[in-house]
């Protein structure tokens, strides 16, 4: 199959609007590792930057996550998304308008949240760091966006679907609703007590595995046929690893409840949900395998990135039960694992499929070769690295927890390397991302220059581009 | 999947179940949970925040202290919270029932906050933490945006409110450091966090004694109202209880009325005696009675 084919009318005629939410992406993406390095470099010393109060730790960390997530995931997740539905469908995606609205109103939202963050809005909820009067604005506007996917999925020109179909549908069908759900029971009517936090853990979880893993595993699934050119392996457990997923993953949440103020069988019940959700795991590993054999920046990226996920899964499982969570609660464990899911799964997926997807999208090559080959090799060991510093201090940091006589000022210290390699870490990759940023500008400028729809074969293919 | 109908229904009826499950569930269990009434106190439990410590959680909210400091206890032999003397017993669910924002937390890279206002054997006061909050000390920074410097005018007393500082802190001749609003209303937050009062739920866990000891009573329900009796009551002897008020899976469900009356009838409030059942090992588990004590005694007792 050759990248000239692969370049279709479909694919010319939604290039603005998926432009739009990658570029959006991809700056939101080089913003959070800003705010990522201050957090981290806080982390290591707690004086730096303390006597701004728009940047306090407590509040850099959550503009950080915020703009990491609804920012750069959300938008380059949605763009995607769409991508996937509008090839699958064989047809250009409809209500394009409704999309490039979606996105300027997105983006307007997320920028809210994190102005409102650094003012003093925050909810104080891990992954929900959406002050309350942007939640109405990124429901509505995502819902405009995934209008057109699920238009893309109902008239699609034939009758079957597959395994990326069903993740960008069910990221695209579901969040709104996640949102609409927290809005309302922690905001707009809050529950009472200790049900807030269980509330929140629940969107947590559920805002993961039902919105974030779907997105990076919808790109997965339709990236990594198309370049390893073979029929998927173990095909058809694929729908039973997607159920498994919809239906068990909301419910794994509670593990980071262990031990608090809640009912016992929330975390229990996460136990038992994170055992089975390894099925799931499983699955996407078999289907999978073939990423880490094949060739091509892109499948690179997503070769880490399901590698990641993999591992991720089983970590989850391991530290969901009561003798492993007495050591990693609480502590920078619980960050490292953070990491892992968000930043080594879904975000390398994803920067995978913008790599797949812009030449495809444009019909123009990557600007630089070079620069992409930089940016994996940046990203995968500064995430190696930041997960493994991560890691570390959060062993000394369990050790000296569990011991009454050790004051929690001199934990901090004893910590300190290790803090300071992930900053180090946070830096090289805000550098990579930069590249990126840097890449991805390029090559823009190289799509508006010249509006005639121009092949690929004018320009040697990046090494991201070529399958 | 050919269906497109099918496979919404699957989507939403998934979402559905972990919504009800989790969410509806945890609702039903802990949303109505009432104050306990205390016979001997004449009070009821939790006591509401005072006026300007409400407020004061909205500044520990925006600012995002979270970020460093939980707040909740966890039970002995799970952590050292209670060596550290974060607090005398573990945080239940209804400690928190009058909190508008309760702020668990997920990291410790602070110490817990749950019940700073009541540590032993000497909890911090207002000024203590003021000076902290200026001072920082170890990982914690100092928050200089919640002071405000000032200059004393000629021939006026130094401020009521001015923080008391020493060596390199102290400002120069004529200036005084006066705490905001924010920090006033933030520190009285911090001094308000307090669970002085044990519930039946929050009792701690009991492990069973060896055998010789087994028969001893478990404490007599003598004073309905009163704080249950210590660790040591034997709450998971084999034997009966012989407390009139032991009605276990139903009797231990919070009563939701708040009247004095109830709390001394063996009907609908959780009876403060540990009875085997409300200790653990109801079929039924109450939410304070399964937070108290998830794991069955004999695993607890090889530890």
């Amino acid at each position: 199959m050759s990248t000239k084919a692969e370049y279709t009318s479909s694919d010319s005629a939604s290039s603005y609007p998926l432009l739009f939410l990658l570029v959006s992406g991809v700056s939101w993406l080089v913003l959070a590792g800003a705010l990522g390095l201050l957090a981290a470099l806080q982390l290591h010393n707690p004086a730096f930057f303390a006597h701004c109060p728009v940047f306090t730790y407590g509040r850099t960390t959550v503009m950080a996550e915020t703009s990491f997530v609804y920012g750069w995931l959300a938008n380059a997740g949605l763009a995607l998304a769409l991508f996937v539905m509008g090839r699958l469908a064989g047809e250009p995606l409809r209500a394009q308008n409704w999309v490039i609205g979606g996105t300027l109103f997105w983006n307007l939202g997320v920028t809210g949240a994190v102005i409102g963050v650094a003012v003093g809005d925050a909810t104080g909820y891990d992954l929900l760091g959406l002050p309350k009067y942007v939640q109405l604005v990124l429901f509505a506007s995502y819902s405009a966006i995934a209008v057109s996917g699920l238009l893309a999925w109902a008239g699609r020109l034939r009758q079957v679907s597959f395994a990326s179909h069903w993740y960008a549908a069910a990221a695209l069908f579901l969040f709104p609703w996640l949102l609409s759900i927290v809005h309302v029971m922690l905001f707009a009517s809050p529950a009472r007590g200790v049900v807030q936090p269980i509330i929140a853990g629940w969107y947590a979880q559920s805002a993961w595995t039902l919105w974030l893993a779907p997105l990076a595993l919808s790109v997965a699934y339709y990236v990594v046929p198309k370049v390893t050119g073979r029929v998927m392996p173990s095909y058809e457990f694929a729908s039973l690893g997607f159920w498994t997923l919809i239906f068990v993953g909301g419910l794994t949440g509670g593990r980071h409840l262990l031990g608090g103020p809640v009912p016992a069988w929330i975390p229990s019940l996460a136990v038992v949900s994170c055992a089975l959700l390894l099925f799931h795991t499983m699955v996407v590993f078999l289907n999978l395998r073939g990423a880490f054999t094949a060739n091509g920046a892109a499948v690179k990226f997503i070769s880490f990135g399901l590698l990641a996920y993999v591992v991720g899964a089983v970590v989850d499982a391991l530290t969901s039960f009561h003798g492993i969570a007495l050591h990693t609660q609480f502590t920078l464990f619980d960050v490292a694992q953070r990491q892992l899911a968000l930043y080594a799964a879904a975000s390398m997926i994803l920067i995978g499929g913008v790599y797949f997807a812009v030449p495809r999208i444009t019909g123009k090559a990557w600007f630089s070769g070079t620069l992409v080959t930089l940016h994996l090799a940046l990203t995968a060991g500064a995430i190696v690295v930041l997960i493994g510093s991560l890691v570390l201090a959060s062993v000394t940091q369990s050790q000296e927890l569990l011991d009454k006589n050790i004051p929690l000022g001199d934990i901090a210290s004893h910590m300190h390397v290790w803090l300071a390699f992930a900053a180090a870490a946070q830096a090289v990759l805000l550098l990579g991302n930069g590249l990126f940023l840097l890449n991805f500008y390029l090559t823009a400028c190289r799509i508006l220059n010249i509006s005639a729809p121009a092949w690929f074969n004018e320009q040697p293919a990046a090494e991201g581009t070529t399958p | 999947m050919k269906s497109n109908f099918a496979f919404f229904i699957g989507l939403f009826g998934a979402l559905l179940i972990s919504w009800a499950g989790i969410v509806l569930g945890s609702n039903a269990q802990l949303g109505s949970l009432a104050p306990y009434y205390d016979d001997t106190d004449q009070t009821t439990y939790p006591t509401w925040m005072a006026g300007n410590a409400a407020r004061g959680q909205l500044v520990y909210k925006d600012l995002g202290c979270a970020a460093c400091h939980t707040q909740q206890v966890r039970r002995p032999g799970f952590g050292s919270d209670q060596d550290r003397g974060w607090g005398d017993r573990q945080s239940v669910a209804r400690d928190y029932i009058y909190q508008p924002f309760p702020q668990l937390g997920s990291q410790r890279l602070g110490p817990d906050l749950a019940n700073l206002g009541d540590r032993k054997p000497t909890a911090p006061d207002a000024d203590d933490l003021l000076h902290l909050l200026y001072a920082g000390s170890g990982g914690m920074p100092s928050y200089h945006f919640l002071f405000e410097k000032r200059e004393i005018g000629a021939g006026a007393q130094p401020s009521q409110a001015a923080l008391n500082l020493t060596g390199s802190l102290k400002p120069e001749a004529g200036w005084e450091i006066v705490p905001t609003p924010r920090a006033e209303a933030l520190v009285s937050y911090l001094v308000n966090l307090k669970n002085p009062y044990t519930y039946p739920e929050a009792a701690p866990f009991a492990p069973p004694k060896p055998e010789g000891e087994a028969a001893k009573p478990a404490a007599p329900a003598a004073a309905p109202g009163a704080a249950p009796a210590p660790p040591a009551a034997g709450g998971n002897a084999p034997s009966p209880s012989p407390t009139p008020a032991a009605k276990p899976a139903e009797g231990i469900a919070p009563s939701p009325s708040p009247t004095p009356a109830a709390s001394s009838t063996a009907g609908g409030t959780p009876s403060p005696s540990p009875t085997p059942a409300a200790q653990g090992g109801s079929p039924a588990p109450s939410p304070a009675a399964a937070a108290a004590s998830p794991t069955p005694s004999p695993t607890e007792a090889k530890k």
